[in-house]
């Protein structure tokens, strides 16, 4: 509830202004030799980590931009300039 | 009863009176005057009957620590009574009374205690098992505080705010209100949050000097008027603290005044740096009898008198552990209340210009003594004073028993912000060992006793906040450091945990009438850990949440462990969650805002009779334009003659941009290449499972240039989802959302071309503007139009898009056109009925989360050779293509023409084997026909299917799987 988030072009905001978009796990893997596996994999499943993970924002109630950021999930503080995981 | 004139202190103005109802008399109060004072006031003594023995309970503390003073006003059960502020025509009742808060017939349960040890129910009522219900439906009538009625609804508004600052102040008493001074000078945003209606704290309602000629409750004014002059300190009174989060968010709840446009609202608060100093609250008396009515805190008598003008009583005995008791007791005598005796727990240790005061005034001061016992009924009559170590003892006849073991800090703010806290053997406080990051306390929870130095550490937290908040303040901090360490420290606290004697009823938690025998049956039992103690034996989990047992409980139970166990046991506290106090669910709702969408036409809806909005999603929109509600003029008239609807909820957008076909190609299954200009391309959008989740159209309006649609539901989201899917790509395009920009209307039928001519000079011939085609145009060479011919209702239909403004004008223009035509307006059941004969479906109606574009037999839509772009859901498309075991869209007819199921109706065998979508009966067709999702092996053209409606009917109604569309399967009618 106390999250707030950096948007690259409208500063830092209240978290309540933004939808979450998931971990960051990359662009989606080519099409080609896909395995059913893969796929699911890639759709459905998530590290869920505990500690510093780099996630997507939308801010929905702004610019209407998607961006990364980096947030400790134990704290629910965003990090800046943290090593990523 | 006589109230106490001229006094400086006073809170109330006692000229202006208020009439309050309780138990259905009339009493007066006046203003200023919580519920609480102004029943005290009138003589009421007995406010409440306790939750397990009905015990008569009484005033006790003013800031509602405890359930004896929650009453139920105006309807609102468990209103903490002592903190509500008298308005006028308060209807108020006692809680938890059988019969009258004198006479409670309940009252005989108090003498079967014996029968109701800690965790009587783990022990009790399951054997024979059988008898369980019954006594699960006495104990749940005895349960529970407060009655609601099923039809209450909360009155009066709530609002939220949502505030930043640089520094917020938890508690404006003089050490917060230093702090909140001493950080503004600094010139930072403060907020000072304070749960009473004023400033203040333990100076506000006392005459002790301060400095020569300057008393507390001066000073505290003084300080308050000087926090009203700053700009940048914002204060918010009757604003109880609620929680504490992760990066200093605060949540509060702030009591409206009368004249505030809310009841009460939520308050959450982001703060750069934060300093707690909420001070302290009083840690009871533990002796027999230690809740009577008469039996009350020092500072509740003491604020009774000095805040409100009521003395609390005539006789009194006081048995105290702090000065603070001293000093009540030497100003309550000079208010005229007779002082019987002083009794300190402590051996030495007090203030000797207290003692001089009390011997000047002949007031008997019993050192190391404390209240063992009181006696009375329902109310109190004498107490018996003895010795800590228990030897000597004398009963003293009193009507008023001011009971106070000592103080203990309101740490609660900082347990929630992970405070690290222990016990302290000097001031006997639990105290912040140490504090997270821009999180400081000052003042008397500190055990600071001292005036000026509970202001020297309020403004030493001040400066360390600014600090926090990268102002330069070094210097100042060194210098209010060696102030503070000049004045006088924190001082030693009361140890006494009980007084000595026997006696069964010797409570630690009021609301739950938990005594201390109950705790010891808890050390019986095996629990030793205080959390386990709390649980087993219920105390501190009533509505106070601890306040009064808080710092009595970890004491008892260190106690036992020091004399059975380990020696040096250490009190450890239990855990403190948020609420810090309770509230309204109606504040955390916050604002009953519904805030709902109109359509450029609803104004012009609005005046046509009979027609019926309904909400649909975000909009209202016109569902039937008369009381039939199978709309069957509406149908009958876009079959044969032409009908117009207001379709302006339909998502509208733009996108342009060198690789703005890159994007469509992304989230679009078809091949988007593929859009001509002067054509509409219909396609569809799924999610990464395949699963359809929007269908539209595309138009080419330039090179580089798209105007798109999607359905109703995804105007919000679709251009989201977009950035969403290209968010890993440089891709450079641009997106605009004109949905609330332009508005559109769908004329529909086969008299629309003669309709739409009337107000046109374009050929509208279907050579010239053939169906799927798109055209641009100006009506009345003024209003511009995107035109696309589609066939959602299954006849020749123009849909029209026009700019928001122009809506109104060419909606008349239609009306008027068409009236030689017989056009109508038809609504969205009778659209819903037109686009189901063709068996068109309306996602969300005919799909669910798991449905993919092969299991609605759209699967044609999908280009397979563009795995390059990367399309949104195509390789689950891929994958689920013949997938076995789906759920599959199918049309069915009903074997009674007349009788269409039950949308949502299931479909059934010896199992559920699928649902209703929709179905109705035909006007056009003359049977009853509808749409299904069914497992796929029902999905086969001549499957016979049997409905049950369940909550309808219990009889099976039958039908048969028949191809699609049910009504016109060529389209001929479309392409007229």
């Amino acid at each position: 509830m106390s999250l707030t988030i950096t948007c690259p072009i409208c500063g830092k905001r209240n978290g309540y202004e933004f939808r979450f978009g998931g971990e960051e796990r990359g662009p989606r893997p080519d099409e080609e030799g896909l395995t059913h596996e893969q796929w699911c994999n890639y759709v459905h499943m998530r590290k869920n980590i505990g500690g510093i993970q780099r996630e997507w924002w939308y801010h929905r109630d702004g610019c209407g931009s998607w961006f990364t950021i980096q947030r400790d999930t134990l704290t629910n503080l965003e990090i800046k300039g943290a090593e990523e995981i | 009863m006589q109230r106490l004139k001229g006094l400086a202190t006073l809170k109330t103005d006692p000229a202006t009176e208020l009439s309050l109802t309780y138990r259905g008399r009339g009493f007066k109060g006046v203003k200023g005057d919580s519920i609480a004072t102004a029943l005290y006031a009138n003589g009421v003594r007995i406010f409440s009957r306790s939750l397990k023995y009905h015990r008569p309970r009484g005033l006790y503390s003013l800031d509602g620590e405890c359930s004896n003073c929650l009453m139920e006003v105006d309807d609102i059960p468990n209103v903490r009574s002592e903190v509500m502020r008298l308005r006028e025509g308060m209807v108020v009742k006692p809680q938890n009374v059988a019969g009258s808060p004198e006479h409670d017939f309940m009252s005989f349960v108090d003498k079967l205690d014996r029968f109701l040890p800690a965790g009587f129910y783990y022990h009790y009522f399951h054997k024979p098992y059988k008898l369980w219900p019954f006594f699960q439906n006495r104990l749940r009538k005895a349960a529970g505080l407060g009655r609601l009625k099923p039809s209450f609804r909360m009155k009066g508004s709530f609002d939220e705010i949502y505030p930043c600052t640089d520094v917020c102040v938890i508690g404006a008493g003089p050490a917060g209100m230093s702090a909140a001074l001493a950080a503004a000078d600094q010139g930072l945003r403060v907020i000072l949050l304070e749960a009473r209606p004023w400033a203040g704290g333990f100076f506000d309602y006392r005459s002790t000097e301060y400095s020569p000629d300057v008393p507390l409750y001066k000073r505290a004014r003084q300080m308050a008027d000087e926090i009203g002059q700053r700009e940048n300190i914002r204060f918010f009174a009757d604003t109880s603290m609620m929680g504490f989060y992760a990066g200093n968010v605060i949540t509060a709840f702030q009591t409206g005044k009368e004249s505030d446009s809310f009841y009460e609202r939520y308050i959450q608060i982001s703060a750069g740096s934060v300093v707690v100093a909420t001070g302290c609250i009083e840690r009871p008396m533990i002796f027999d009898h230690n809740e009577r009515p008469g039996i009350m805190q020092v500072n509740c008598g003491h604020r009774l008198a000095r805040t409100y003008g009521l003395l609390p009583g005539k006789n009194a005995v006081f048995s105290v552990g702090d000065d603070l008791g001293l000093e009540a007791a030497v100003d309550l005598s000079d208010l005229g209340l007779k002082v019987m005796c002083v009794a300190d727990t402590r051996l030495d240790g007090q203030a000797p210009h207290l003692l001089e005061g009390l011997e000047k005034r002949n007031i008997l001061f019993l050192r190391g003594w404390a209240v063992s016992r009181s006696h009375g009924n329902r109310a109190l009559k004498s107490a018996t004073l003895c010795t800590i170590d228990g030897a000597m003892s004398r009963k003293i006849p009193c009507d008023t028993l001011i009971a106070s073991a000592g103080l203990t800090p309101a740490a609660g703010p900082l347990f929630l912000a992970k405070a690290k806290i222990a016990y302290d053997h000097f001031t006997k406080f639990f105290l912040p060992v140490t504090l997270p990051p821009r999180v400081h306390a000052a003042g008397r929870l500190l055990g600071y006793t001292d005036s000026l130095s509970i202001e020297a550490s309020g403004r030493l937290a001040g400066l360390t906040v600014s600090s926090d908040c990268d102002v330069d303040v070094k210097n100042h901090i060194k210098d209010a450091r060696e102030k503070l360490e000049q004045l006088p420290g924190p001082a030693r606290g009361a140890g006494l945990v009980q007084s000595p004697g026997p006696g069964k009823k010797r409570f630690i938690c009021f609301d739950e009438d938990v005594t201390i025998k109950n705790i010891y049956q808890a050390f019986d039992a095996g629990f030793e850990n205080i959390e386990l103690v709390k649980r087993f034996s219920t105390a501190g989990l009533g509505p106070s949440q601890g306040s009064i047992p808080g710092h009595n409980l970890p004491l008892i139970v260190a106690q036992h462990l020091q004399q059975h166990g380990d020696p040096s046991t250490t009190p450890l506290p239990t855990t403190i969650r948020p609420p810090l106090v309770p509230g309204f669910l109606s504040t955390y709702a916050g604002k009953k805002s519904d805030p709902v969408k109109r359509t450029p036409l609803h104004e012009s809806m609005e005046t046509i009779p009979g027609a019926v909005f309904r909400r649909a999603g975000a909009w209202k929109r016109v569902r039937y334009f008369s009381d039939d509600l199978t709309c069957r003029k509406e149908i009958e008239n876009v079959r044969n003659n032409a009908g117009i609807i207001d379709v302006s909820t339909l998502g509208k957008f733009r996108i342009f941009g060198p690789e703005a076909l890159m994007a469509l190609q992304r989230v679009y299954v078809g091949d988007m290449s593929k859009t001509y200009e002067g054509r509409v391309k219909y396609s569809a959008m799924c999610n990464e499972d395949g699963c359809l989740i929007d269908d539209g159209v595309v138009i080419k309006r330039g090179e580089n240039d798209y105007y798109f649609t999607s359905s109703s539901n995804r105007a919000g989201s679709t251009l989201e989802w977009i950035r969403y899917h290209t968010r890993h790509e440089v891709w450079d395009f641009s997106m605009v959302n004109l949905t609330d920009a332009f508005g559109a209307i769908n004329l529909a039928g086969p008299r629309s071309r003669e309709v739409l001519s009337v107000i046109m000079d374009t050929d509208l011939s279907n050579d010239a503007f053939p169906y799927a085609g798109y055209r641009e145009f100006k009506i009345k060479g003024e209003i511009p139009v995107r035109a696309m011919r589609l066939g959602f209702v299954g006849e020749l239909s123009y849909e029209l898009h026009v700019p928001s403004s122009c809506m109104r004008t060419l909606w008349d223009l239609l009306l008027e056109a068409g009236r030689p035509y017989d056009l109508m307006p038809f609504g969205l059941e009778a659209q819903n009925v037109l686009r189901l004969e063709k068996a068109h479906i309306i996602i969300g109606q005919e799909t669910e989360i798991r449905t993919t574009l092969h299991d609605l037999g759209l699967g044609s839509l999908w280009y397979r050779e563009k795995s390059v772009y990367k399309t949104v859901g195509a390789p689950a498309l891929h994958f689920t293509e013949h997938q076995e075991s789906r759920m599959k869209l199918v049309g069915f007819k009903m074997e009674d023409p007349h009788r269409p199921p039950q949308d949502g109706s299931i479909i059934v065998d010896e199992k559920i084997r699928g649902y209703v979508c929709t179905a109705r009966f035909s006007f056009t067709l003359n049977e009853s026909i509808g749409l299904a999702l069914v497992h796929s092996d029902l999905a086969e053209t001549g499957t016979h299917l049997e409905f049950f409606e369940g909550n309808k009917s219990e009889k099976r109604l039958h039908g048969t799987v028949v191809s699609t569309p049910f009504y016109d399967p060529d389209g001929k009618r479309q392409r007229i």
